[in-house]
């Protein structure tokens, strides 16, 4: 039997040399910040512009769910779309749990004076170079930074919810059509993701962490609905071709959420559990 | 004839991807952080759990020792290195979860416990015990400090009061219901005889002239919650465990954060300075189990 400790430490060198490589790729591509204000602004857009971020990838969602001319063809894009979806949820859960439990700043936090634990030592983290956009929200938060107002969301870039997210969606899109598929996917890659190594958001180990959950998640769940429970997703299908309308306007709202990678999501839940709480309250 | 083989190797792959994934978790993990905004101070860890406490709360330097509320630990020690650290008393005194702690000229140690309740005495000669109980009205004590007349002002979080307490043991009303101090979690006289009083309930530093005028100093702030207040040097020095901040505040420069703890060490508790300015925090960790930090902030000033 293996020698797990073994295993761990080479596993151990293998990852440091990744880190390495992901660090020299954050480095070559942070060095396109901060030297045109046009560009930075471009690039400021695609990280929080949800038009920009978004709009394409709910575009080809929506196109790929209506556009084909096959009834059969359009079924298993609906297939695969709602199982997308759904993907998506379990994608942001995992993201989200890995970033949370797993401390790793983002790029932008290690160019600073950061000691990080190394046992029951605090040890100096030789800083990231950074470039800082010229873009105006961009040199607020530096500001900020410098400051010392940190975000908690700021210290769990690993892996990285957007890559797993819009991967997901660029992915499942890809596999229903492919040119509709490709632009997305091109999108994703390029503008979505690029621009959060540019900016110093995330290394590109966090990027490709997130894809890679994003994409093995969907296929895992591509798998296991397409053998299991087809059954179960027939009816559903059937059901959007009866009520072509309120399928859009469901698909539609769902796309819209996802797309903005569920924000909107959780303040939605926590007035409703506070205005459930207060009704519930009053009856005791 | 090979699609079917494909996907029944996909769920194994998916294993040794998720296998990979919690690898790549524990390796990258940099567990917690300081992240120096005044780099004028240089971040070490003193000590940790193992040596002897458990999760300190208040702190306080002592002739070259750190005086331990260890509250994850129901302990008061003291600690002089990483090899020594002394018990004064714990549990079996009655004590649950000691908050914090002053010390007279005398060598006097009073602490609180927000969970026992009262108010508690180490005397010079090592003798511990209730000075004042939840009988008198100290039903979960929080912040303490020591009054220039020589009593012993503690604040209680569920009376939301701040009491008055003489050596022989008898409780006054010092601040009232009608000051609206919530939770007066810590507090802390400055040299001009202003009473500094930390409100992490309300999120609010309030400051106490010597005329029994109650200002609010610092409120309404994002990302703010003031845990444990030190005063050292003209500055007060501030804890947010909630925000892991360490930060400090003068009326003319306002509050300037000076580190940013994340992470495992993100719960910044406690907080003392020693004649050098040397800072020091602790830290609580996890709660199960019960790990907790030192660390000292070394100043090292511009030359």
């Amino acid at each position: 039997m293996p020698n797990t400790p073994v295993i761990f430490a080479l596993w151990s060198h293998l990852l440091e040399r990744l880190v390495a490589v992901s660090n020299s790729i954050y480095e070559v591509c942070n060095r396109l910040a901060g030297r045109s204000e046009l560009f930075d602004n471009l690039i400021a857009l695609a990280l929080d512009n949800t038009l920009v971020k978004a709009a394409l990838l709910g575009g080809c969602f929506i196109a790929v769910w209506h556009g084909h001319q096959e009834r059969s063809v359009v079924e298993r894009n609906r297939r695969i779309l709602v199982i997308t979806l759904m993907a998506s949820a379990l994608v942001i859960a995992t993201t989200k749990t890995l970033s949370t439990s797993i401390f790793l700043p983002r790029p932008f936090i290690e160019s600073q004076t950061v000691f990080h634990m190394d046992g029951n030592r605090l040890v100096e983290t030789p800083p990231l170079p950074y470039r800082v956009p010229l873009d105006a929200q961009s040199q607020k938060e530096y500001q900020r930074l410098q400051k010392g107002e940190v975000s908690q969301r700021d210290l769990g870039s690993f892996p990285s919810d957007h890559a797993g997210f819009y991967m997901t969606l660029a992915v499942g899109i890809l596999l229903a059509s492919r040119p509709l598929g490709w632009l997305a996917l091109g999108w994703t890659s390029v503008v979505v993701l690029g621009s959060r190594i540019v900016t110093g958001q995330h290394s590109p180990l966090d990027i490709v962490a997130g894809s890679v959950i994003g994409i093995a998640i969907l296929l895992a769940l591509q798998l296991v609905f397409e053998k299991w429970f087809r059954p179960l997703m027939e009816p559903a299908i059937a059901w959007t071709f009866r009520h072509q309308a309120i399928a859009t306007m469901l698909v539609f709202t769902a796309v819209f959420e996802a797309a903005n990678t569920l924000q909107d999501l959780s303040p939605l839940i926590k007035i409703t559990t506070a205005i459930a709480e207060h009704f519930l309250g009053g009856q005791r | 004839m090979t699609r079917p083989a494909n996907r029944t190797m996909f769920l194994p792959l998916v294993a040794l991807l998720a296998l990979v994934l919690w690898l790549n978790g524990c390796v990258l993990d940099q567990k917690g952080m300081v992240l120096m905004i005044d780099t004028s101070y240089h971040p070490t860890m003193l000590d940790s759990t193992h040596n002897g406490f458990t999760q300190p709360d208040g702190l306080l330097w002592r002739q070259g020792k750190l005086l331990l509320a260890d509250e994850g630990g129901s302990a008061v020690r003291v600690w002089s290195d990483a090899h020594h650290v002394r018990t004064l008393c714990d549990s079996k005194l009655g004590i649950l979860e000691p908050e914090d702690l002053v010390a007279d000229g005398e060598g006097n140690v009073f602490f609180t416990d927000d969970a026992a309740g009262g108010l508690w005495e180490i005397d010079r000669n090592g003798r511990s015990f209730q000075l004042a109980g939840k009988d008198k009205g100290l039903i979960s004590t929080e912040g303490i400090v020591l009054a220039p007349s020589g009593d012993i002002l503690v604040g209680d979080g569920e009376q939301h009061q701040v009491y008055r307490v003489s050596r022989s043991g008898n409780v006054s009303v010092f601040l009232g219901t009608r000051y609206g101090i919530n939770k007066a979690e810590s507090m802390v006289f400055d040299d001009r005889g202003n009473l500094y009083i930390a409100d992490n309930h309300d999120q609010v530093v309030y400051l106490l002239t010597p005329q029994m005028k109650l200002q609010r100093v610092l409120e309404n702030r994002t990302g703010f919650s003031p845990e444990t207040i030190w005063y050292a040097d003209h500055t007060l020095y501030i804890t947010d465990s909630k925000n892991g901040k360490l930060s400090r505040y003068t009326p003319e420069n306002g509050l300037q954060n000076i580190a940013v703890f994340g992470g495992k060490l993100s719960y910044v508790c406690g907080i003392t300075t020693d004649d050098h300015s040397n800072i020091y925090v602790s830290i609580q960790s996890s709660f199960d189990p019960k790990i907790g930090y030192l660390i000292k902030l070394e100043h090292t000033p511009a030359s």
